[in-house]
């Protein structure tokens, strides 16, 4: 390489490397030293004192900082599953709905779904607050309308995570819709018209042909689902800060309390490297199971 | 809506019928939650309160939009909101096409080997980075100031990512000819490159846009409840807490339609490209 070329190479890639080593990658690797440590996040790093595995026998030990966590770790995990279990299948319907020609809206159909994407997640949660509100609300007003007695959503410990899950599916499925559509127009056609001739319903064309071609697809949504439901921070920080009975605390939410608001940054530090090592998991275990071997084409 | 697609007749059919009335029924649902805030911010505080409640406000009036700005200073939110969101746009509109340039068209030792590090941290939460990053913008001197917002945000890898995708499509002799003609590498990226992928530039900036109007997280960790620095979300989180009766609604549902315009407005724009930018990262990436 000459000398100009290494020069350019270094201008052009130094402002984003240097950006984003610096503020992600340098804070990735203290959050993984600070989680062996105690350290108020008040103060500078030099005052964090080496604790060992303390903070992650605290975590699953037997006080109220394990049950914390272990509380606001399930929350997570029920919150993760229920979000990818509801978006995956309505982002494949919906995707169908948007790409067939067969009739009409299907553009202003992904254009709806789409909008409330970059609808911010905090006037989200206000709207969705008035709407499940219980007296006020007109969602237990329509469910009257068809004879179903009016739920409690956020007010109960019962309802409260499963109603944040709804208010997030609503706002995040167009992203996941506009992804199965990406996949869906990557099928030939061909396909169709060779299933057509040896006489497969549609029914049948979709699980033969549809599905397990948008295997790949499924596969980084639901991906992206998970990442983007560990996130879930606006409804609860604005709403029900972690309650009714703790049945709302996220991970999100728990670690910004015990990290920020409480300044134990070590604790929460670890928190954060459980967290992340669970995600790194959770991926591995999603590509084994999805992923496209290619012995079934 | 058929004369969208001009060239297609629709059979009238039971089944076409029951497709389009899905679609239909769909869209409104779905569309429901914004007509309603909406519709919300135009009742009374009387009609606000109302069991069972009012669909559709009987006298439509602004009243609730003339009295939110004085509840929180909604003027100052808009403006730092705006600032937060153009600035952070522009740098990583920037940034990524040098990024994406050089991982799309130079040869060097190490570049999938780097390429892949940054394309990990596009998968971090970023609660897993909070913690110490409120402490590294403390030793910087941005804590609670609009600063601290923006800089730790003015590149990121998904940017790069795209671009790289996009210019990688770009015509290698088209640059090479403009390197025997003796043009500057960033005159090339800017002159030459970047007019080729105007549509990732268009994707990118409502990305980085909308990403940056609506985040909340970092902006109420590191302004440390200064609320003169106070984005419009984090105004708008506030409004509800200084009034939690059915009273405040309407003032309520006028700040979120606020606050909803810039980036709904941006995305009718800009829509075709983000749509084909998802295509072009998701499925081929």
């Amino acid at each position: 390489m000459t000398g100009r070329q290494t020069r350019s190479t270094i201008g052009m890639l130094a402002p984003a490397t240097g950006l984003i080593a610096i503020f992600v990658l340098v804070p990735m690797v203290l959050t993984i030293g600070l989680s062996f440590t105690q350290w108020s996040t008040q103060t500078g790093f030099e005052t964090a004192s080496f604790v060992g595995l303390a903070n992650f026998t605290d975590l699953f030990g037997p006080t109220s900082i394990g049950r914390d966590f272990r509380a606001a770790f399930g929350n997570t995990a029920i919150y993760t599953a229920l979000s990818v279990a509801l978006i995956l299948p309505l982002s494949v319907v919906l995707g169908l709905l948007v790409h067939q020609t067969f009739a009409p809206g299907g553009i202003v159909l992904r254009t709806v779904l789409f909008s409330t994407y970059m609808v911010p997640m905090i006037a989200v949660a206000l709207v969705w607050s008035k709407l499940y509100s219980p007296t006020e609300g007109p969602i237990n007003q329509m469910l009257g309308w068809v004879g179903i007695p009016p739920q409690t959503w956020l007010s109960s410990p019962k309802t409260a995570l499963v109603s944040i899950v709804i208010l997030n599916v609503w706002q995040q499925v167009g992203y996941f819709t506009v992804l199965a559509v990406a996949g869906l127009t990557q099928i030939p056609r061909s396909l169709y018209e060779a299933a057509l001739v040896d006489g497969a319903s549609a029914w049948m064309q979709f699980w033969r042909i549809t599905l397990p071609l948008l295997r790949n697809t499924l596969l980084f949504s639901a991906v992206i689902a998970v990442i983007n439901a560990v996130q879930v921070f606006e409804p609860v920080a604005l709403i029900t800060q972690g309650g009714p009975v703790n049945s709302t605390n996220v991970m999100t939410y728990h670690i910004r309390r015990v990290g920020i608001e409480r300044a134990q940054g070590g604790l929460g530090s670890a928190m954060a490297v459980t967290l992340m090592l669970s995600l790194i998991v959770v991926i591995v275990i999603l590509f084994a199971l999805l992923r496209d071997r290619g012995e079934q084409r | 809506m058929s004369a969208m697609r001009p060239y297609r007749r629709y059979p009238t059919t039971w089944r076409w019928t029951l497709v389009s009335l899905l679609v239909l029924a769909i869209a409104v649902a779905a569309a429901f939650p914004l007509v309603w805030m909406v519709l919300s911010s135009l009742k009374t505080p009387e009609e606000s309160m109302q069991v069972p409640p009012v669909w559709w406000p009987g006298s439509p009036n602004l009243n609730a939009y003339t009295e939110v700005a004085g509840v929180v200073s909604l003027g100052r939110s808009f403006v730092n909101s705006a600032f937060i969101a153009l600035v952070t746009t522009v740098a990583i509109v920037v940034t990524s096409l040098m990024a994406g340039y050089a991982f799309a068209k130079y040869r060097f030792k190490g570049r999938d080997w780097l390429f892949a590090i940054l394309i990990a941290t596009m998968f971090l939460p970023p609660i897993v980075t909070l913690i110490p990053l409120y402490r590294l913008t403390g030793y910087l001197g941005l804590n609670a100031n609009l600063l601290g917002v923006v800089v730790p945000n003015l590149a990121n890898a998904f940017g790069i990512f795209l671009m790289r995708q996009y210019i990688k499509g770009v015509p290698d002799d088209l640059i090479d000819a403009a390197r025997v003609d003796g043009a500057s590498e960033f005159l090339i990226l800017f002159k030459i490159v970047a007019p080729s992928v105007l549509p990732a530039i268009a994707a990118l900036t409502l990305f980085a846009f909308v990403y940056h109007w609506n985040s909340y997280l970092w902006p109420l960790t590191v302004l440390q409840g200064n609320t003169d620095q106070y984005p419009i979300v984090i105004s708008l989180s506030r409004l509800l807490s200084y009034n939690r009766g059915a009273m405040n609604t309407g003032l309520v549902m006028a700040g979120a339609t606020l606050a909803v315009l810039p980036p709904v407005i941006l995305f009718v724009f800009l829509q075709r490209f983000f749509v084909d930018s998802i295509v072009a990262t998701g499925v081929k990436g």
